[in-house]
């Protein structure tokens, strides 16, 4: 098995904050980390490969400095990183990001399966593991909660839906997007992580991976951010109620009376 | 598709909604989405459209003019049993390259989700994820996107100014259904799949239909919700007692999942469940974005803390300021007074 | 424990480098520097595991990875309950082949990246969670005789909470204590003392001049501006408590190392 697990690297947390003068959000000086939902897809590529042998290839595309996730993988079992790195690819939106990944996974050649986080917490869309999928022509399965078993080419997932969960079998090559019910990921050992840091991490730039420059970056995303702004506040006049625990109880429970909540 | 001009734009006309169907039943989204199409649908002039795709989907496509849809197109067959997605997207563009709609929205569900943006890329068009607000720009007649990003953090805007349609999911309970009206009347559009379509299926072998997993916090009407100052487990002991009492369910901050106290379906939140209950107690919740974003459209929210900083308490509509163990039996003394 | 009270050995906690660390080759020098130190004093270095929930190495791979000396005295590690069974297992053996015999068995605090054992994972029934209570029981039921025991008591939280379970804790095979820090006097830990007359308490001294932190720790809240001299705090300690351990949570190596040497007279 030829696996390849999509990492994006995301702020470490989400108080993003937005230049009053530009209206752009500041990333500048955050600390930044995997995305946590794609830690359950290293974890579940490293588990097939343990069971079914191959080889895991963490792929991200994002800044030199991206390059941090790559190791981390590798700490935690991936073979090897592959870092998509140049201005072209700045400002891609899903389209283009699902676009610029899937010509990566080509030209990594002879792929069985991609398997991508549920979503980005930044971006926050889930938009890019089907993305890649259509854009490869291969099938999909979201959502998955398990894999139980990878035989003659067919995988067989459980997917979860809001009224409960199927089971399905696909045909390889195909792209999983995973929730983090699959597994608990193993913590990297130091052993890894010394490992990690010695190994070589290439940066593929767009002629690299065979794609075409007007389909990435600002000029390939249909997506344009016009504006940014926090959101407004609740609007709300507070009803304070002080006193002690019993005379709080007696108000509360008046006032969701009043209201014909209880 | 890409469409710069005012006359490729021209091209593309109506607003269509993307049916969601649970076992050949349509699911509430769905309305609250024909809502939305409704009022965008009357700015520009032109017609709303639902599409049904399933096996089975012919069966309530009737009921949705009632809602404010002009025209239903139904792909009944029985190869779409079970979720076909990789068949249900080919279909999709396919109708798009054929009728040429001009905004095309869909819920934000596990369904929705899979399914659009494999459409999106097909069709060579943006596709906005999770909007809260949906407008057209009276300049250009472009569609604008509010979305959330960031946690909740930020509100971006997004537009697609040279591709069409414009696509958009929107999470369910964002948008308002109309008051259905009988007297409203539409056409039926019956279009099948092509050998093509199905090249690509899956084989579907089991389906679980259960409620269990998914916890359905987001139908409670009452939702009592504990964070850290619950303190551990018996802390959780003491909500569900709390919730029994009051025909509620139990939710939770990430702080108190992740210290182990009550497993991860109670987390309310940016990674957890979005919910709209008429009445949310939180219980020693401090009240961090991450955690509001996925609570703040409740009805009425009540505060207890022992900080009466705290930004929940802020934002609370009651804000009661004390200790959680001393309040709540207080609380459920009082309550079972009446 | 006895060892540690009656020959004036301290406690000294040592937080092996994050996970995330950005200068890893710095971080693993500076912990091999603070392990040695402590052992050439003939302190008893403490291991914190995954402190405050922050994804951190382990101190057994720490020791391994380093290569450094374990001398039985003078090695705790902590363990909590944020582990999967196969981790767990490889902790505890490893502390068997090593020699290393205590441990603070703490439930411990969790993020989202930290797997917890499940109750099935250790063979328990009829609970949710697993706290150092199930974990104490799994210890001393798999690898019986090999581990001397300690637990944490919080003077902070409601006392006969706080003491129900010290008790459970016991019976569970624990046998010292280690409070939380303390920065005076404290009348919770005076009574500890005196009902356990028999189990060795080790106090915790909080050597940081941050208290604000020592708040976010214990959860309860210090005025952000009261003055606080740790040296001076723990030679106040040492008076009230002369009979018993001392644990010096965030020791400044650089400035205060040097300081303690004669203080426990
Ligand atoms: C405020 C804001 C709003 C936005 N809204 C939209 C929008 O509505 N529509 C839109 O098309 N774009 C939008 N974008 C752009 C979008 O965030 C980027 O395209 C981003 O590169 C990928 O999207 P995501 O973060 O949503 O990832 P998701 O689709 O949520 O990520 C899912 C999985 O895909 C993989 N993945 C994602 N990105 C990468 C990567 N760079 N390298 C490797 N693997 C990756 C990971 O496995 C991840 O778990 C928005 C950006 C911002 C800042
Ligand atoms: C990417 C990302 C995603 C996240 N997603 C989520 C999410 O989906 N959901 C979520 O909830 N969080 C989420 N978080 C975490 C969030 O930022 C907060 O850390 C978390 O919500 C804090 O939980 P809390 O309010 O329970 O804890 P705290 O902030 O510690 O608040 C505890 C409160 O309890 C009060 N208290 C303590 N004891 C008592 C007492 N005896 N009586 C009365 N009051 C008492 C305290 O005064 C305090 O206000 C996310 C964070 C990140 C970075």
């Amino acid at each position: 098995m030829k696996i390849v697990v999509c990492i994006k690297q995301v702020p470490a947390s989400n108080d993003a904050k937005i230049d009053p003068e530009t209206k752009r959000i500041i990333r500048e000086g955050q600390k930044a980390i995997m995305n946590p939902f794609d830690t359950y897809a290293l974890e579940e590529g490293v588990r097939m490969k343990e069971k079914y042998g191959g080889e895991v290839i963490a792929l991200t595309m994002g800044p030199p400095k991206a390059e941090a996730v790559l190791r981390e993988a590798i700490s935690a079992g991936a073979d090897r990183g592959i870092l998509l790195s140049d201005r072209v690819f700045g400002g891609s939106d899903t389209w283009a990001t699902s676009y610029a990944l899937a010509r990566a996974i080509e030209k990594i050649g002879d792929v069985d399966l991609v398997i991508c986080g549920k979503q980005a917490i930044d971006g926050d869309t889930a938009q890019v593991g089907p993305g890649i999928a259509s854009h490869l022509d291969w099938m999909q399965a979201t959502y998955v909660m398990a894999v139980d078993s990878i035989e003659d080419n067919n995988i067989t997932v459980k997917r979860m839906h809001e009224d409960g969960y199927d089971v399905c079998e696909l045909r390889l090559p195909a792209v999983l997007t995973v929730v983090k019910d699959i597994n608990t990921p193993r913590v990297p050992t130091l052993k890894g992580r010394l490992a990690a840091q010695k190994s070589e991490i290439p940066v593929l730039k767009p002629e690299d991976i065979g794609a075409d420059p007007d389909k990435l970056g600002l000029n390939g995303s249909p997506t344009r951010v016009v504006k940014t702004q926090p959101p407004e506040p609740r609007q709300t006049d507070t009803l304070r109620i002080e006193g002690s625990p019993r005379e709080c109880a007696q108000a509360l429970v008046r006032e969701l009376k009043f209201r014909g909540l209880v | 598709m890409i469409a710069k001009t005012y006359i490729e734009k021209a091209e593309y006309r109506n607003i269509w909604v993307i049916g969601e169907l649970l076992s050949g039943e349509i699911q509430p989204v769905t309305y609250e989405l024909i809502g939305a199409a409704r009022g965008l649908a009357d700015a520009r002039q032109c017609e709303v459209w639902t599409v049904l795709i399933g096996a089975g989907a012919g069966a309530g496509a009737g009921s949705l003019f009632a809602y404010g849809t002009d025209t239903v197109v139904v792909v009944d067959d029985s190869r779409l049993d079970g979720f076909q997605d990789e068949i249900e997207a080919k279909v999709l563009v396919r109708l798009i390259k054929k009728y040429k709609p001009e905004v095309v929205l869909c819920g934000a569900t596990t369904r929705g989700r899979a399914l659009i943006p494999r459409v999106a890329v097909m069709a060579n068009c943006g596709l906005t994820a999770d909007c809260t607000g949906l407008s057209i720009d009276p300049e250009n007649g472009d569609l604008l996107q509010t979305r959330p990003a960031f946690g909740g953090n930020i509100l971006a805007t997004i537009r697609c100014p040279n591709h069409r349609p414009q696509m958009a999911t929107v999470r369910p309970r964002v948008m308002k259904a109309l008051e259905p009206d009988i007297s409203r009347v539409g056409r039926i559009i019956r279009e099948g799949i092509l050998d093509t379509d199905a090249d690509k299926m899956k084989r579907i072998i089991e389906i679980f239909h259960s409620r269990e997993g998914a916890l359905n916090l987001s139908d409670a009407q009452v939702i009592i919700a504990g964070g850290r100052g619950m303190k551990g487990p018996e802390g959780f002991r003491l909500l569900k007692d709390f919730a029994f009492r009051v025909g509620g369910a139990v939710g939770a901050s990430r702080a108190a999942v992740d210290s182990g106290w009550i497993p991860y379906a109670h987390q309310v939140g940016q990674t957890g469940q979005t919910v709209q209950a008429k009445l949310y107690i939180a219980c020693g919740i401090s009240g961090q974005i991450q955690h509001l974003v996925g609570m703040q459209s409740c009805e009425t929210i009540v505060a207890i803390d022992k900080d009466p900083d705290t930004p929940m308490m802020q934002m609370a509509d009651i804000a009661i300021v004390g200790d959680i163990f001393e309040i709540i039996p207080e609380i459920m003394n009082e309550l079972a007074k009446s | 424990m006895r060892y540690h009270i009656e020959n004036k050995v301290y406690h000294v906690e040592i937080l092996p480098p994050k996970q995330d660390s950005e200068n890893l080759e710095r971080d693993l020098d500076v912990f091999a520097e603070k392990y040695t130190r402590v052992m050439d004093s003939g302190y008893c270095a403490c291991i914190t595991d995954n402190a405050m929930g922050h994804l951190s190495f382990q101190g057994t791979e720490m020791i391994e990875e380093l290569g450094l000396p374990v001398l039985p005295e003078q090695v705790m590690i902590h363990l909590n309950t944020f582990h999967t069974r196969e981790d767990l297992d490889n902790i505890l053996s490893y502390c068997v082949e090593k020699g290393i015999k205590y441990l603070l068995v703490v439930s411990g605090d969790g993020s989202e990246r930290l797997p917890r054992l499940k109750p099935s994972d250790i063979g328990v029934q009829g609970t949710e969670s697993i706290t150092s209570v199930e974990l104490l029981q799994y210890i001393t039921r798999e690898y019986p005789g090999k581990f001397v025991l300690g637990v944490a008591f919080n003077p902070y939280e409601p006392e006969d909470h706080e003491f129900a379970k010290l008790k459970r804790k016991l019976w569970a095979g624990a046998s010292f204590i280690i409070t939380q820090p303390i920065i005076e006097k404290n009348a919770v830990v005076d009574k500890l003392i005196a009902e356990y007359p028999d189990v060795p308490v080790i106090v915790e001294a909080w050597m940081s001049k941050k208290l604000h932190l020592l708040s976010d720790a214990v959860g309860y809240t210090i005025p952000e501006n009261t003055e606080y001299d740790p040296i001076a705090t723990l030679k106040l300690l040492h008076q009230a408590y002369p009979k018993n351990g001392f644990y010096l949570s965030l020791l400044g190596f650089k400035t205060q190392y040097d300081l303690i040497r004669d203080l426990w007279v």
